[in-house]
Formats: C-alpha cells, structure tokens, sequence
C-alpha cells in the first residue's frame, strides 16, 4: 500500500451566498499533493486560493466534494498535530511576545511548552529575528511579522505545511532568502507543502507543481509541473529555462 | 498660533475662567435669590459640615463598591455566555433591555420592599453596572480579530481554546471601557436606592434630610461630593484601562442591545424565542418574589399587580389615579426629551461650525455625564422652585448632555475628506452641513434617542418625587407613605413598561430609516 496523498481535494465547490451577491468561489477543485511534494497555487486575486487553502485547513466547509489530509479529515488532522499554517496575514496576539505567538500553535494542542523552548529559539533564529523575542508585534515591520507567522507554522515539526502568501510583504531580497531557507526547511522535514502565491518566479523556483486558477468560478485551469533538481539553487533565477518556465505560466494565467 | 495654549491648558483656562464667573455670580446672590452659592461658600460649608460626610461617603461607597462588583460579575458571566450561545442572547433580550430601560427609582422602593439592609442599594447599583458592562463584554469577544481565531481552530483548537488564547484578552480593552462608564452608575445607583430606602446613612439620605432645611450651600455641598466619587471612579478606570490596554474610547454608553438573528432551527424555534424573550422578565420576576419569601400582601407578582388593576374592588380607582398621573408624566417626558435632543442635535451640528466654542464646552457636558441624577435635580429645585417648568429643565438637562456628547462624538467620525468634497464644488457652510453633516449624523441621533428614552422618563419621575408632587414619581412616593403596595409594584411595572415600550418605539424606526437610507445602526 502507498503512502496516502499530503493533500486531496476532489471535486470541492464552494459557493458565498452573502447580502443577496452569491459568489461561486471554487467549481469542481481536484488537486491531489502527492506525500513530501510542494506545490503552488497561482492565480489573479479573488480567483479562490485562499478558499480552497481554507477548506483544506478545515476552517471551512465545502458545498461539495471531500478533503483529505494525510489520509485524515482536515480538522483531524489539525488535532493531531499534523499541520502548519501561515496565513495571508500574520495574524499573530497584539498583546504577545514573539516567542510566544511562535509557542501559540503549542497551547492549542496542549504540548508541554518546556519540551520545545530549544526549538522555538532555533526558529526564531532562523528566521533572523534573534533578539527580538521579546518584542510585540506591534514594534515589529511588516515584514518581520510574517517571519514571525512562519516560524509559527513551523513550531509543530508538521507534516503539511499551509502556507498562504506567506512572503507578501517581505522585499525581494529577504524573499529570495526565505525561499532558500523554506526550501531547505522544508527537504529537511520531508512535509507536504502547499504555497499560495502571487509571485510566478517564487512558485518555479520552490515548487514541483505550481496549479494555476482562474476565477468567475474559481476553478484549476492548469497544471504545470517543474522539472529543476533539487536543491534548487539562487543561481537557478537567471537561468534561461526557468524563465521560459514563468512565462509558460505568466501565459497560462493571462490566457483562456 | 503661538499664543493659544495647547488643548488641555486650554481645557484648565475654560474650567478657571467658569469657576471664577461661578464664584462672582454666586458671591453676589444672583441666581434666584442666592439658590447658587459661591464656590468658596460650598467649600467653606463642606469644611463645617466635614463631621457628618465620612459615614455617609463610606456608607454610599460601600454600597456601590459591593453592587459594582457584583453586577460586573454578572455581567462579565453573562456577556461570555451571549458571545458563545445566539440562542442565549436571544432569549435574554427582553431582561436586557428591561434592565437598560428600567428608571432605577421606579424599582427602589420595591428592592426596599423585598429586600433588608444594604441590598437594595447594592442591587441597585449592580443593576447599574450590568447592562454597560455586559453589553461592552459581547461587543468585545464577537469583534475579535477573525484571523486569530482562525489560527485557533486551524490547529484544532474549540470555543474555550479561542476563549482562552484570544477572546478574552481581545476583549479586555472594550470591558475595561465599559467599567469605566459603568462605575459612575454603581454610584448613582446606590444614592437613588438611598434615597428611596430610608436608611440614615449614604449621601442619598443626607441629601433627603438636607431638602427640606434651604440650606443651598449644603445641598450643593452633597452634590459636589457625589459629583466627585462618581467622576473619581471613572478616572480610576480610565487610568486603569488606559495602564492596561492603552486604549481610549468614547464615554458614551452604548445603548445598542446586542442582538443576532438566530437562523438555525427554523420558524417553530424562533416563535419560541421571541416568546421566551417576553416571558423571561416576568418570569424572574416571579421568581425573585418567590425566592425573597416576601408575603403576597407586600410582594406582588406579575399576576398580582394584573388583580390589583383590573380585579380587586378597588382597580377602578387604582386605574383612575394611574392614567391621571401618566397623563402628567408622559407629556412633559416626551416634550423634555425632544427639546433636550434637539437642542444637542442644533449644537452638535453646528459645532462643526465654531468647533473651539465647543470644545470649551465639552468638559461641562462631560461632567454632567457622571454627575448623579439625583444630585442635581435639588439644585435645579433651589434655582427653578417646584413647577412643571423644573421638571421640564430636568428632563432637559438628562437628556441633552448625553445626547450632545453621542453626536458630537459621533460627528468627530465623519471623514473630512467627505466634508471636503461639497467644498471642494464651491459649496458654502450650510451647504456642505446639509449635504453631509446632517445624514451623517443620523445614526448617532438615533443612538442618542435610545439613550436619552430611560433617562428621561428617570428624570421626570426624580423630579416629580423630589419636587413638583406631580405624576408617576409622586404616585410612587404617596404610595410608600400609604403602604399601598400594589400600586407600588404596578408604577414600578408600567414605568419599566413604559421605557421599554419607547426604546423599542425608537429601535424599529431607527431601523427603518437607516435601512432606508443604506447605513448601519451607530453604537
Ligand atoms: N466569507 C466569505 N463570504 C463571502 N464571500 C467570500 C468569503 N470568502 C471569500 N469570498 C469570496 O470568494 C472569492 C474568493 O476569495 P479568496 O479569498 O479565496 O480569493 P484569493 O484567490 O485568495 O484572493 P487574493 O489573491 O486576493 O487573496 C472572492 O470573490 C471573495 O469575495
Ligand atoms: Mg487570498
């Protein structure tokens, strides 16, 4: 028997009925994310990725179709422990320290808290935000949040790692070091990873697979998969094929 | 620019320059023969009378000490109970806005009735404090950041874990601000449960014993020492708040009761809601006489006061002196309260006008905001004497303060830009108010409408008590002095009633027009 799939979407819909607009945010969503891949998932705004990141997540229910991660129901496997989660905005506590939304995740699944203190500094470190675990979130940049958000996503050793434009506010350089740094992070842990993004370049350059959504209904249009060898290095970004690459997908959104 | 003092200096410059007109126009007996004495005068009275203030400051202190934290207890409980179950705040809605509407000295005598002791100054200023706190309790966990507790339940977290991680700390600064507004009113609760119990100490009581003797320096004496503990209660919160959640918020009450339409479940359920709802009051009201083991001649239960007015022998009469005394109670509550709002209305919109004149003022409007009810109206008596025209200048004056700080507040919030862009066309001043002040001030005219309902039907009733013999509050007050105790309970009841009836009155147009005109209810 093989590994069931990371991630497995079949056949979601999902339609927002709300003050008399009724939106059809996901039409027929299958995706399967095979154990220990990365895939990304690109499309124009409002097109349905958070939706169907949320129904993955479990926080929200499809009209149709079923959600499988690591072979449990979403919210299961959220209560094991399973997942990690970087929001589109950090969503971290105003009135908590770094270190301790980074331990938020840990509280929730009522891990004892001493046991992952060497681990929590290790990712804070990693992040490069040494020193400021003690700050609140509202003396931290934009930018510095998000690490913040995704050394959170990390705290839980998780097998499936969401991560839904997680880069957003960083600059392009602090972002090309955060996909290296994820890139390893992630081969080292062998998770399954799914990435929202806007950026075409941050999806070939991290992903196996990048999906391509359109909306009005939201909907995968595409599946393009990323041939480069692993571990993808930055000298990768000026190299001619991966460019033709972006623009296959640049194409593929624009198009149809 | 340089010679005008930033706006806090100011603020001190306009209170010194008020005091000083205050001592002058006192020193010299100008108002109504002397009814308002010179600042000095009160002080120096104060400084003789300093013998007899401690047992009744601490007797009012600990009365209102023990009902704030009693009621906020309560308060808090019920608040996270409302947050975590629809069905809850549903059925409770009628209890809660009997308790925003009900005019505290209707019930006073009934508490004293039923009640021993300090309790009913203590449930008094409980039932004060409930509603602000509660009220400021639900708002505070259901506008918690979604995207916390998404993170919450994203890692399988239920309703305590976001509860605990979130909610309650998310909702810290809003229940702070409403301690903040809710301790003035533990203050004034007691002093009007004092004041209807007979007891001999609390400032309520010393006020009551002082009536009668003309002695304005002393009255005024009282009322500046009530003014006081309920102003100091408020700036120890508003410190408080400001220490621990660095937050700042209006002081105006809310008077929005939280709601939510319950979806699930279907017609029969919401039938049963919306019944349960109405039933709820009289049903706890039945139950607190029944728990209190008050005999039925003294205690009546709803269906009691229902014998006594339309049953007994005697309900004829009982009817008649009813409907004589709303039929002098209503009018001049409902003339006070629109000449009280559209006087705030007139002000608060053209303050956007001369704003610095306004701003001069606001610090009198905001302390008559914690200055209790009770204290002022015998200092409306020195200075107006006892007919209807006092009782109108009461209603007035509880009415228009409150509803002049909800609007100008609320006008603070319209966006200049939106102001800007009439002028930007080449409107004039009037122009521009009338295009987007006014509709922009809608809601918070409703808001202070809502308000205003309770306190001013509160103070026709003090004023007739007090002073003009006159109406529901001298009913109320004679019926003490003849142990008719169901008509006791049936003003108490058709008061309450009455108050709730106006706020919902005021609650379904309110909806009307502003669903009419596209904008969301003000809180
Ligand atoms: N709770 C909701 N109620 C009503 N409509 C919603 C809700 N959540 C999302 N939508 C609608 O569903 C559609 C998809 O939203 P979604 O947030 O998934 O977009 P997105 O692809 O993540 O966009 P972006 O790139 O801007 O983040 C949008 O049209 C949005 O308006
Ligand atoms: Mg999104």
């Amino acid at each position: 028997m093989t590994a069931p799939d990371g991630i497995a979407l079949s056949g979601v819909c999902k339609t927002f009925t709300g003050r008399g607009r009724v939106v059809e945010a996901l039409r027929d969503v299958t995706l399967s994310c095979p154990q220990g891949s990365f895939t990304a998932i690109i499309g124009p705004s409002g097109c349905g990725k958070s939706t169907a990141m949320r129904i993955a997540m479990g926080l929200e229910a499809p009209d149709a179709g079923t959600v499988r991660i690591a072979g449990r129901a979403p919210l299961d496997a959220a209560r094991a422990g399973l997942t990690g989660i970087a929001f589109q905005d950090a969503a971290l506590l105003p009135w908590r320290s770094v270190r301790r939304n980074v331990e938020v995740p840990l509280e929730v699944l009522r891990r004892p808290l001493a046991a992952s203190a060497d681990h929590v500094g290790h990712l804070i470190d990693l992040v490069g935000l040494t020193g400021f675990e003690n700050a609140l979130p509202g003396e931290l940049s934009g930018g510095m949040r998000q690490r913040v958000a995704i050394a959170r996503a990390l705290v839980t050793h998780p097998q499936v790692l969401f991560m839904d434009e997680p880069f957003g506010a960083l600059d392009q350089i602090l972002r090309r070091q955060m996909n290296l740094e994820l890139q390893r992070i992630w081969a080292e842990s062998g998770s399954t990873a799914l990435l929202v993004t806007h950026g075409i370049d941050e999806a070939v350059f991290l992903a196996d697979s990048v999906v391509i959504m359109h909306a009005g209904p939201g909907r995968i249009v595409e599946r393009i998969d990323i041939p480069f060898e692993r571990p993808r290095q930055p000298h990768l970004f000026s190299d001619p094929l991966f460019h033709e690459t972006c623009d296959r997908i640049a194409e593929a959104l624009h198009g149809g | 620019m340089a010679a005008e003092p930033i706006a806090p200096l100011r603020g001190l410059r306009n209170l010194a320059i008020l005091l000083a007109i205050w001592e002058v126009v006192g020193r010299l007996d100008l108002v109504a023969g002397g009814a308002l004495p010179g600042i000095t005068e009160i002080l120096l009275r104060l400084w003789e009378d300093r013998g007899d203030y401690p047992r009744h400051v601490w007797a009012t202190l600990a009365a209102s000490g023990a009902g704030f934290v009693i009621g906020n207890f309560v308060a808090v409980a019920a608040g996270v109970l409302f947050a975590l179950s629809p069905v809850a705040l549903r059925l409770f809605r009628g209890v809660n806005i009997a308790v925003f509407a009900l005019p505290p000295i209707a019930i006073a005598p009934i508490l004293v009735l039923t009640l021993s002791g300090m309790a009913p100054r203590i449930v008094l200023a409980a039932l004060g404090v409930y509603f602000v706190t509660m009220t400021a309790t639900v708002i505070g966990l259901s506008q918690a950041d979604s995207r916390a507790t998404d993170l919450i339940r994203a890692y399988g977290g239920n309703r305590r874990d976001e509860l605990r991680l979130v909610l309650f700390r998310g909702a810290m600064p809003s229940i702070l601000a409403g301690l903040r507004v809710a301790a003035p009113n533990a203050v004034l609760g007691a002093i009007l449960a004092e004041f209807g119990g007979g007891g001999r100490w609390g400032l309520g009581a010393y006020l009551l014993g002082s009536l009668g003797r003309g002695e304005p320096d002393r009255l005024w004496g009282i009322g500046l020492v009530a003014t006081l503990i309920a102003g100091l209660s408020y700036g120890a919160f508003a410190l408080l708040s400001r220490r621990v959640a660095g937050a700042t918020r209006a002081v105006t009450l809310n008077s929005a009761i939280p709601d939510v339409s319950v979806q699930a479940g279907g017609p029969a359920l919401r039938v049963a809601l919306a019944g349960g709802t109405i039933a709820l009051p009289f049903v706890l009201w039945w139950a607190f006489i029944r728990l209190t083991g008050v005999p039925d001649l003294i205690a009546k239960t709803p269906w009691g006061v229902v014998d006594y007015l339309f049953l007994a022998h005697t309900a004829e009469t009982a009817q008649a002196r009813l409907f004589a005394a709303l039929a002098e109670t209503l009018p001049i509550t409902v003339l006070g309260m629109f000449a009280g709002l559209g006087f705030a209305f007139a002000l608060a919109v053209s303050s956007r006008l001369a704003p610095r004149a306004i701003e001069a003022f606001m610090p009198v409007a905001l302390i008559t905001q914690t200055m209790p009810l009770v204290a002022l109206t015998p200092l409306l008596v020195l200075i107006l004497g006892r007919g209807p025209s006092l009782t109108l200048w009461v209603t007035i004056s509880v009415t228009f303060f409150p509803a002049f700080v909800t609007l100008a507040q609320g006008l603070a919030l319209v966006p200049r830009s939106a102001e800007d862009l009439p002028r930007a066309y080449g409107a004039g001043r009037w122009r521009e108010i009338g295009m987007v002040t006014i509709p922009a001030s809608l809601p918070y005219l409703f808001a202070a409408t809502r308000l205003t309902v309770p306190r001013a039907l509160l103070g026709v009733m003090i004023a007739e008590w007090l002073a003009t013999g006159r109406g529901l509050g001298n009913l109320l007050n004679q019926s003490r002095g003849y142990l008719d105790y169901g008509m006791i309970w049936t003003v108490a009841a058709v008061s309450v009633l009455l108050s709730v009836v106006f706020y919902q009155a005021v609650v379904i147009v309110e909806r009307r027009v502003l669903r009419r005109m596209g904008m969301a209810t003000a809180e």
